[in-house]
This record gives C-alpha cells, sequence and structure tokens, in this order.
C-alpha cells in the first residue's frame, strides 16, 4: 500500500536511521535464512480484526506493528498474545481503556540506551498495549539489497548477490554513475544497482546525481515495480520505463539521453538492443532521422550482460565486437555458502541428533571389542585349560584397557556438548551451479581528429627529459644520481626520490 | 573515475601480453615499455581511456615514437575473418575450403585450407605465395631490431617461415599466431587505476600477499555485504572559536545526532579494503563532474619538479593544516554545496571531519598502513594535505586510543594553551607547533569521543589478527542491524568465528547454561569480555554465514569457446558475513509452532532453526 507522497523520504535502503519508522519497508527475520518484508503500519485503530492494530503473524507468534515500529534496528521482538480466535469479535472496551495513559513497556531492551533520538521516541500511540507471549520472537532489520534479493515477490528468475556483487564492481557502478539497466524484472538488480549510484536524491545539491534508467516491457511487471519504487523511497532514484528495448532503445523523457557509463541487460536477446547502445548511428538503420546515443559522451561505458546459455553469449560477443566495445570478457560465478558444524564420533556421547555412535578411534573401538568379548566369555563358561589360559591373557589386556574406558565414560569430553568434536565446515545441500553468463565490455569515448589536434596543441611534444618505466640499470642509475647531486639534502628531493622509487617498484 | 589521462596521475598500461604496468604519467617524460618501445607521455595525457595504440617507428626526422590509435576493427580483425569464413560454408569442388583464415591489419591474409596448404595473401605484393622458408634465430632478432611495423612483420614472417605450419591445425594455427603475436607486437591499452584494475595488477602481478590474496570476487562481496554505500551529505561540527587561552573545555562536544553513515574498517592490506570501501561510497577521489572535463588539464602543475603533488607546501601559522579551506573549495566539488562559508580563520579545536559518509580505521601499530591510497593522491601520513575527499572523510585511530585512550599521550595530555602576548612574542615555528599541537589534541579527541559514541552502520575487516579479538571490541559500537563483513583468505578462522555463533551455543546462553551471565545488564552483555565457553555474546550477531565465490573466465570465439586452461590458484578467500542484533532482556521464550525438520541425513542445517 504506498503511502503518501511524501516528497524525498529517505529510503531505508539507503538512509535507514537508527530505528524503525511507521510507513517504511522493515524486515523481520524469522530464522537465518527466512526473510518477511514487512511495510509497518501506524497503530490507527483495529485493523483487520485485530484490536491490536496490523499484526504480523508467524510460525513464532503474532507480532503486531505496535512493538515493530520505533525499536532500533536489529531488535530482538517478543511475540504478543492477540487474539487470534477471536478475529472480528470486538473485545471489550475496557482493556483498551486500562492501559491507556500507562507507560509502554518496550519489548526490547533498545529504549534505555537509545536516548540519542528523543523525538522518535514518541511511542505511545499504541491503543492496545501488547501483551508477551512465550510463543517466541523475531528480529526486526533494516532492508538491504542482499535480504531484499532473498525475499522479494518473484516475478522473473532474479540475479543474486553472488552475481550482482560482482557485476557492480566490475561496472564501477559508484556514487554518481547512471546506469542503464533492462529489463527490470522483480527488481533485484535494481535495489543494489541504485545503492551503488546514489550519492543523494536529484535536486538537494548541485552535484550530478547517481541514477538507475531501468526499462521493462512486461505491463504487469512494470506496474508492480513502478509501486514498490515508491514504497521503497526510490522514486527520482530509478527511472523506469514501459518499453519493449530492442525496438524503442534507451532514451528517456520522449527522446533524451539518460547519458549513461553503466549498462546491464538481463534480457533474452541482448544483441537486439546492442545497436541502440552506440556512440552514434549504427550502419544498420540510416533513416535519415537526427540521432541521440543513451551513453555518456566523454566517459567509457562499462557493459554486463547476463544470460544462461552459450549460444546467447557467441551472438552477444560477436555483436558487441563489430560495435566497437573492447576488453570483451566472459565469466561465471560459482559461490558456495559453507556451513559449520561439531562433527562429533564417540560411542560414550549422548545420543543426540548429529552425533555419530561410533568408535571415535582404534582405542575406542579396541575397548569397546574387549568389552564385548569379556562379556562373552563370562557367559560362556570356561571348560578346558587352554580355555583357561586365553582367558588370563584376555584379562591382563582387558585390565590395560579398561582405565581407559572409564576414562572416556568420565568425561563425555567437553563441558558443553557443543563443544564435542572437530569444528568442520560443509557446502550447502544443494548449490546453485549455474546461473547465467556474465559478458563484460567497455566501449571508450569517440576520439576526433579535432579533439586530437586541440589536446596535442596543449602537450607539445619535444621537451621529454626522463624516462618513465622500464629502463636498463645504466640509465635507472644516472638518472637517480643526477637527482641525488641536484638537490642533496633537500626534503623535496627525498620526498621526490621516494616518488621515483615508488614509480619505478610500480613498472618493474 | 577519470575519464581521461591526466598529468601526473597514475595508469595502468595493459601490453598485449596481457601484463599490466603501473606508471605515473609525467608530462614531458618518455614512458619506456621496454622491449615494446617507448614513447613521449604528452602523446597519451588529455586523451580518454581504453583507446589501444600502436608504437609506429621513428619518422627519419624526429627522435621518438609516434602513436596510432588501433580502430576496433583492426583489434578483431582475425576474429572477423574467422567469422566470415564460417559464415560462408558453402562448399564448393573447385576452391580448398579454408580452415582458417586471419587477416593482419595491414592486409595480409593467412589461410589454412582442407588439404593442409598456408596460403599468405600479402597485401602488398598482392600475390599468393604457398611457403615453406625458416628463419634462423639471429634472422628474428634482426627483424625485431628492426622492430618495423609496430611488430607485425615480425609475426607475419615467422608465420610464413614456420615449415610445419601447413600440418597445424586451425586451432594451433591460432593459437600459434595469438603467442607470436603477443610477444612482439607494440601495442598497448591505458587503463585508469581504479579499484577493480589496481587489485587485480596487485594480485596477479605485485605482491598479493600485500592485499592478502583478495580476490575481485571477494573485494565486490564484501563491498554488498558490508553494505558500502554513500550515506549523506558531508556535514561538519561548527567551529568553537577556541582562543588559544582555551583548553580542553572549549572543544566542540560530540553531536551523535550527526553521526549518520559510518564504516568500521579495520585492514591490513595496505589501504586497499580502506580505497575499495572509499570509492563506494564516492570519497576515493574529487568528483569528476562534466566541467572538469571540458576545460581539462586543469591546474597541470606545470612541469615543475614535484612530479606528484601530494603535499601542499607548508604554510606557517595557524592555517597550515586548514589547506582546504580558501580558495580550494571548487575542487573537491561536493565541499561548496555544505561546507560553511570559509572563513578567514578556522580556531585550532576546529574539526576538519564529515559527521557523516565517513570511514574510521581502526589500526594495531602507531600509524595506519594505507600506503596504496597514494595511487589515489592521499598520503594518510601527510600533516598538510591538499584538498582530498578522504581529508575529511578518512578517521583513524589505534586500538589503544580506542579501548585505553587514557593511555595516549596525545588524547590525555591537556591542550597547550597560551596567552595572546605571550604567543606573539615566540618566534613563528615555536608558534605553528603550539598551533599544531592543539590541532592535533582536538582531533584525536574528537576521532576517539566519536568512535567509542558508537552507532556505526557498518564493519568491514580483512585481518591478519584473531577476527575474535576484533569483534569483542568492534560489537558494541555498531547500530543494531548494522551488517559485519569480514574476509579472510583462508576457511578455518572464518569458521572458528561461526562456531561461537552456533545454534547450540546460542541456546546453551539464552538458557542460562552461561552462570557469569546471570544478573548482568543488557549493556553488561553487550559489552561481554569473553569468556573460555563464550568468548563472544552469542546473541549479538544474526543470520552468521560463511561464503566463497570463484569467477571462472571463458575464451570466447567463433568455434573456440571454452573455460581457460590455467587461472589463478592458491585460496579463493572466504567471508563471513552477520548483522548485529540487539537481544531482548531476560530470558526470551524460542519455542516455535513447528516442527524441526531434518535434512540431509541426520545434518540439521542451521536455516531451518531459529535464531
Ligand atoms: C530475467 S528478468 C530480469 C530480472 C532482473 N534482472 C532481476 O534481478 O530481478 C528479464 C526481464 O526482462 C524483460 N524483458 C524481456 N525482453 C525485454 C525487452 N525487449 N525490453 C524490455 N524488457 C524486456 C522481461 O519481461 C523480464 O521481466
Ligand atoms: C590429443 S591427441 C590424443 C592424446 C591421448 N588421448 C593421450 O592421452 O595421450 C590426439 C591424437 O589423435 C590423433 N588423430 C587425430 N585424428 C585422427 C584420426 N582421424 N584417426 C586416428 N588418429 C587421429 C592425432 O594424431 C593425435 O595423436
Amino acid at each position: 500500500m504506498p503511502t503518501m507522497a511524501t516528497p524525498h523520504r529517505v529510503s531505508p535502503f539507503l538512509e535507514p536511521g537508527l530505528r524503525t519508522k511507521p510507513g517504511s519497508l522493515a524486515v523481520v527475520q524469522l530464522s537465518r535464512d527466512n526473510f518477511l518484508p514487512v511495510y509497518l503500519q501506524e497503530h490507527t485503530g483495529e485493523h483487520d480484526g485485530y484490536i491490536e492494530g496490523a499484526v504480523v503473524n508467524t510460525r513464532f507468534g503474532s507480532f503486531p506493528h505496535s512493538t515493530l515500529i520505533n525499536v532500533p534496528w536489529g531488535s530482538q521482538i517478543r511475540a504478543s498474545k492477540v487474539d487470534t480466535g477471536s478475529r472480528g469479535r470486538k473485545r471489550k472496551r475496557q482493556l483498551t481503556e486500562n492501559s491507556e495513559g500507562a507507560t509502554p513497556e518496550p519489548a526490547t531492551n533498545g529504549a534505555k540506551t537509545d536516548t540519542a533520538e528523543p523525538d522518535d521516541a514518541d511511542a505511545e500511540t499504541a491503543l492496545k498495549q501488547a501483551v508477551a507471549d512465550s510463543s517466541g520472537f523475531v528480529h526486526i532489520l533494516p532492508p538491504t539489497p542482499e535480504i531484499w534479493t532473498t525475499s522479494l515477490p518473484h516475478r522473473t528468475q532474479v540475479v543474486y548477490t553472488p552475481d550482482y556483487s560482482y557485476i557492480l564492481y566490475r561496472l564501477r557502478a559508484l556514487p554518481g554513475s547512471t546506469l542503464i539497466e533492462a529489463g527490470a524484472g522483480s527488481g533485484s538488480f535494481t535495489h543494489a544497482a541504485v545503492r551503488a549510484v546514489y550519492n543523494g536524491y536529484p535536486g538537494t545539491t548541485p552535484r550530478r546525481k547517481g541514477k538507475v534508467v531501468s526499462f521493462e516491457y512486461n505491463e504487469d511487471r512494470y506496474h508492480k515495480m513502478q509501486e514498490e519504487l515508491t514504497q521503497h523511497g526510490l522514486d527520482g532514484l530509478v527511472q523506469l520505463t514501459h518499453r519493449n528495448v530492442y525496438e524503442g532503445g534507451f532514451l528517456v523523457d520522449g527522446g533524451r539521453s539518460p547519458e549513461a557509463e553503466a549498462v546491464f541487460l538481463d534480457l533474452p536477446a541482448p544483441w537486439e538492443a546492442l545497436p541502440h547502445l552506440s556512440r552514434r548511428r549504427p550502419t544498420t538503420d540510416d533513416d535519415g532521422t537526427e540521432w541521440v546515443s543513451p551513453l555518456h559522451p566523454k566517459k567509457s561505458v562499462y557493459i554486463c550482460t547476463f544470460s544462461p546459455c552459450i549460444e546467447q553469449v557467441t551472438k552477444t560477443v560477436s555483436a558487441l565486437r563489430r560495435l566497437g566495445w573492447v576488453d570483451i570478457e566472459m565469466v561465471e560465478i560459482m559461490n558456495r555458502k559453507l556451513h559449520t558444524l561439531r562433527d562429533r564420533v564417540g560411542l560414550n556421547l549422548q545420543v543426540d541428533r548429529g552425533v555419530n555412535n561410533s568408535a571415535r578411534d582404534v582405542d575406542e573401538a579396541i575397548a569397546r571389542l574387549t568389552e564385548i568379548e569379556e562379556r562373552f566369555r563370562e557367559n560362556v563358561r570356561p571348560s578346558r585349560g587352554e580355555d583357561t589360559e586365553m582367558a588370563e591373557e584376555e584379562g591382563v589386556s582387558r585390565t590395560r584397557a579398561a582405565p581407559r574406558t572409564e576414562e572416556d565414560a568420565a568425561a563425555p569430553t567437553a563441558k558443553f556438548p557443543w563443544q564435542d568434536g572437530q569444528l568442520i565446515t560443509r557446502g550447502e545441500p544443494e548449490i546453485k551451479s549455474h546461473t547465467s553468463y556474465l559478458v563484460f565490455a567497455v566501449l571508450p569515448v569517440e576520439w576526433s581528429d579535432e579533439a586530437e589536434a586541440a589536446v596535442a596543441a596543449k602537450y607539445p611534444l619535444g621537451k621529454e627529459q626522463k624516462v618513465v618505466g622500464a629502463m636498463d640499470k645504466k640509465a635507472k642509475k644516472a638518472q637517480r644520481r643526477e637527482m641525488l647531486e641536484q638537490k642533496k639534502g633537500d626534503r623535496k628531493s627525498r620526498r621526490k626520490e621516494r616518488d621515483e622509487k615508488l614509480a619505478e617498484g610500480a613498472v618493474v | 573515475m577519470h575519464s581521461v589521462v591526466r598529468p601526473n596521475a597514475w595508469t595502468v598500461i595493459k601490453l598485449p601480453s596481457g601484463n599490466t604496468r603501473v606508471i605515473l604519467v609525467v608530462p614531458n617524460s618518455t614512458i619506456s615499455l621496454g622491449k615494446y618501445g617507448s614513447f613521449p607521455a604528452n602523446l597519451i595525457i588529455g586523451r580518454p581511456y581504453h583507446l589501444t595504440y600502436e608504437i609506429q617507428d621513428k619518422k627519419p626526422d624526429e627522435d621518438f615514437c609516434r602513436l596510432r590509435i588501433v580502430p576496433t576493427e583492426e583489434l578483431y580483425a582475425d576474429v572477423f575473418a574467422d567469422e566470415e569464413s564460417s559464415a560462408c560454408e558453402t562448399p564448393s569442388a573447385e576452391v580448398p575450403k579454408p580452415l582458417l583464415s586471419t587477416a593482419t591489419g595491414d592486409g595480409t591474409e593467412i589461410t589454412v585450407t582442407e588439404n593442409g596448404e598456408l596460403v599468405v595473401r600479402s597485401g602488398r605484393e598482392a600475390s599468393d605465395v604457398l611457403v615453406r622458408q625458416t628463419l634462423t634465430q639471429e634472422q628474428i632478432e634482426e627483424l625485431k631490431r628492426e622492430g618495423s611495423n609496430a611488430g607485425k612483420d615480425v609475426i607475419e614472417k615467422l608465420l610464413l617461415s614456420h615449415t610445419a605450419l601447413d600440418q597445424k591445425t586451425s586451432f594451433s594455427l591460432a593459437k600459434y599466431k595469438a603467442l607470436k603475436t603477443k610477444k612482439y607486437i607494440r601495442r598497448f591499452q591505458m587503463l585508469p587505476v581504479d579499484i577493480p584494475n589496481f587489485a587485480h595488477w596487485q594480485l596477479e602481478e605485485r605482491e598479493p600477499g600485500k592485499i592478502m590474496d583478495m580476490r575481485a570476487e571477494m573485494l565486490g562481496l564484501v563491498e554488498c555485504w558490508g553494505n558500502a554505500h554513500f550515506s549523506g551529505e558531508e556535514a561538519y561540527l561548527e567551529d568553537p572559536g577556541a582562543t588559544c587561552t582555551q583548553g580542553e573545555e572549549a572543544l566542540a562536544p560530540i553531536r551523535p545526532e550527526l553521526l549518520k553513515g559510518r564504516w568500521l574498517v579495520v585492514d591490513d592490506t595496505c589501504g586497499l579494503l580502506t580505497a575499495a570501501m572509499a570509492e563506494k561510497m564516492g570519497i576515493l577521489q574529487p568528483d569528476d563532474d562534466d566541467e572538469s572535463d571540458r576545460n581539462e588539464p586543469q591546474q597541470a602543475p606545470d612541469s615543475d619538479d614535484e612530479e606528484q603533488p601530494e603535499v601542499a607546501p607548508k604554510k606557517d601559522g595557524s592555517d597550515a593544516e586548514m589547506a582546504d579551506v580558501p580558495g580550494t573549495a571548487d575542487k573537491t566539488g561536493e565541499a561548496t554545496a555544505k561546507r560553511p562559508p570559509p572563513k578567514p580563520r578556522a580556531s585550532d579545536f576546529a574539526i576538519p571531519f564529515s559527521q557523516t559518509n565517513t570511514i574510521t580505521i581502526l589500526h594495531a601499530a602507531s600509524q595506519p598502513n594505507l600506503s596504496f591510497l597514494s595511487y589515489w593522491g592521499f598520503d594518510a601520513t601527510a600533516p598538510n594535505h591538499p584538498p582530498h575527499p578522504l581529508v575529511n572523510h578518512l578517521l583513524s585511530l589505534t586500538w589503544l586510543q580506542l579501548l585505553k585512550p587514557e593511555l595516549d599521550t596525545t588524547y590525555s595530555i591537556p591542550a597547550l594553551t597560551a596567552a595572546p602576548e605571550e604567543l606573539a612574542s615566540w618566534k613563528p615555528s615555536r608558534r605553528g607547533n603550539f598551533h599544531r599541537k592543539r590541532r592535533r589534541f582536538a582531533r584525536v579527541r574528537h576521532i576517539v569521543d566519536a568512535t567509542r559514541t558508537g552507532n556505526f552502520s557498518g564493519l568491514v575487516c580483512a585481518s591478519t589478527m584473531d577476527t575474535v579479538s576484533i569483534l569483542q571490541h568492534t560489537l558494541p559500537l555498531l547500530a543494531g542491524g548494522a551488517p559485519v563483513a569480514i574476509y579472510s583468505p583462508t576457511l578455518e578462522p572464518l569458521a572458528r568465528l561461526a562456531d561461537l555463533f552456533s545454534i547450540s551455543r546460542r541456546t546453551a546462553w539464552t538458557s542460562g547454561s552461561a552462570a557469569e551471565t546471570v544478573d548482568k545488564t543488557a549493556e553488561e552483555l553487550e559489552r561481554w569480555p569473553g569468556s573460555e565457553d563464550f568468548p563472544l555474546n552469542p546473541m549479538l550477531l544474526l543470520g552468521t554465514s560463511i561464503q566463497t565465490s570463484r569467477a571462472r573466465q571463458w575464451q570466447v570465439l567463433p568455434g573456440r569457446t571454452h573455460p581457460l586452461m590455467t587461472e589463478r590458484g592458491g585460496t579463493d578467500g572466504y567471508i563471513f558475513t552477520a548483522w548485529k542484533a540487539r537481544p531482548a532482556e531476560g530470558k526470551v521464550a524460542a519455542k516455535g509452532k513447528f516442527k524441526r525438520r531434518k535434512l540431509d541425513a541426520g545434518v540439521v542445517v542451521e536455516g531451518e532453526v531459529a535464531v
């Protein structure tokens, strides 16, 4: 539900502040990898039958929004008793009145340490004071692209953190950049991209503001995404256009260039979109009209295309070469998550989940076997002399083994079971072994003869003095000696020599 | 990131072999690329990055080599030829089907036919030749010495003279040519020194140990999981206007409500991690606005002797360290926007640090080792630094200053004071010293006090120190929900760390197994000093997780697409991630209304269990 358009409510993804706020997105963490995005609603009265107002119901219990609002991020929140059974049936008014005016008891420990934000601290709007329930707890986290990626409503395949982190790194998506994206899909990449390019909302300072210029041709997805962007406070930072980019290209606002310096294409046929991403009209479609490039005219442009099949890669790379892109590289990212656990093996360990009740080592095996043999022998009475002899032998070895067994029994080793056993790591039960192939390339700026002439005039040739870079030893020595003599004792020269060394060290 | 090569900037030069060199482009110098040749630096200054140049033969009347920009059609000539030959695959009886055809930039075309013949069509001689000669080593050396036509002659001759060439398959021919091209062609490409290029160079060609073997994949992950991003316009504390008779009492107090978007960084990668974070926060380099591109070059430090203007000439007296005040604000771009109008002279206790969008470095030695920042024009040790965003956004303090400030001299010794008349009677140098000390005092006080105020937005770490000890002291400084991202070249330290947050340990903690926790306040538990059983308070982190990533690189060529045969080995690198939690006070029941799911033969996957 989009909140009223407040101008530039800073996105909780970008500047979440220290506490949760009403009307803003928060993430309820149920368990380690289980996140639930929640748009926190101010308590304005009964909601959906709950007298507590809006409530988040989970398998760990119920959490009225009032217990989630205006608490420090990261807080552990206890479940509350809500009247789930009697939804729709109104509770007695009295209950409400009783809690009115009483200081709300915060469900977390946060309040007392956070005197820093006095203006935020009015949590007294609660109509009905939530009562803690023992069914469990959750944590509340600020939304980040990493969390959003795993909890967003899926409308398409999405780009996950291992891929987008590498892509944004290689695309040089930095504060102030403009990044073109198509198609927007479920907005996973969009959220990570906008964090990377963000350097303030438009109009706040004269500096050029970073922006994501996104395209999606599926109308339904376009609308859903637009709604989400507004809810997330990303209007003005992400410009979403409903368009087929193969045909329509990447200009915005009816023909203006977004002047992008980075491009990400997650489309079935990137090569069909590539001609639009040129510096000048591609030779293929000269219809005599004026042609505007969507790229930044004065900067190298970095691109990444994301395709699952190798045939797509072949076509994309071929098109990139023909269109003048350089430094073409293709990689695939393989990511693995590792779980740590204690490998507990031992005959004397408490029977428990994850415990392997077999012999820990050869000694333990021998001790156990000896014990079995002994018991066996006690049952079968010795009738002949030789057996007695053997039994005696056994007896000897048993006495030797016995103390060891006792020792083991006495020490289910550590004080706590989780200190037992060897610490080991294990991969996840299932890994994403292929997401997509990532093609990277760079398009340098066009360098005209006029531009060259202008720069050449500024930096005339013929005054070359020294050599930088690889030099033969003699030349290096001579140069250094010369320098030393020139400015002996001068601080500056010492500095300079250090820099020189840095420079040399750098090239050798 | 700059879009053109600026005078006196560090740049990366990529050679045909794929090797890179990092050099300082000094105006009016000659850049030598060893066997590939040399050329005047002025030929690349002011030109855009990513262009590929060819070093041309000296003209008879010039004593230097000029450069030629190699058009992309020429860079890809071989591939285009391949593509064309496979495109017109209509087999004809007469014309032997070419297995491979390669063209050099100047029109020479080498074709291997199906019958195993090598046909060379030389653009210059306009005739087809079937070649079977050999070159002696001397002849090759001679060719190299002549080195004409940007090395292409050598390659061509070598190809022509390879007697076995006609027996080779198209694959090995292509490989052979590529190999020889790499070795002899006199081409290079200009790249900017940004984080990816610099890190790649350190890792692959310099000293990977210096950056703890940190790969691109890991830097990308750390940046994202650490949530590094721009987070707020810079804001400054007002100058308290302290007079020279005032001490400590005149310091500007910390204003916790202004402190926003601050990251704690522990960096044993000589500053690479810090630089990467700074880049993501928009404070590694001054804004590269279009304006500056248009009227570049800006102040090309006119060929005087200072080749790397790291440190401004020292002015004497009080404003020396405030080199960022007058007349220079336009260089730092955004500084103009919010900075209070430059006052004629800032007081000693004026704090030059932004309260937002900052990096705070914790270091173990008395100075942080951030030497790599010099590639982006910043010297952490320079007392009087010319304008640079890091001057106002990078704060550093020692572990001692953080944990036992009373033992730190600068922090604990009261500020010097002096009566104005006394001050006036001193020699300028003594006066300078006096002010310098007072400024240092105010800054150290500010950094330490602000850091101890806590509420950091994230912790990012790549350190050789024991991570448990780092977390013990930094976790209390993090705001709730703040991310923690710790890089380690090896898995074991991170596994040990993750084990401290295992479900069973957390359960034991909450069920009161740690006798020491009883009756402790949340505040005390947050500053848990660590015990043998619980080195860290296991409730302070959420969603602890370890991961690793590896990029596998492919060669994409017509009919010859496959992963690279060899890549850098060694360690892959790992990262530990989590978020700072604020545990509820008192016991918290965690029954859950569900049954634990058992997965994967007896192994309980932690994700399935309540945290
Ligand atoms: C795989 S999804 C992108 C997922 C997205 N990168 C994410 O991380 O959530 C591909 C999207 O591209 C859209 N698309 C496909 N062809 C398009 C075109 N020609 N123009 C615009 N969008 C297109 C599809 O509708 C789909 O939503
Ligand atoms: C890459 S080598 C095989 C290496 C071998 N598998 C090993 O492990 O040592 C390929 C061999 O196949 C031979 N070969 C190629 N085409 C052939 C054909 N049509 N009939 C028989 N042998 C062929 C080549 O001469 C070459 O020796």
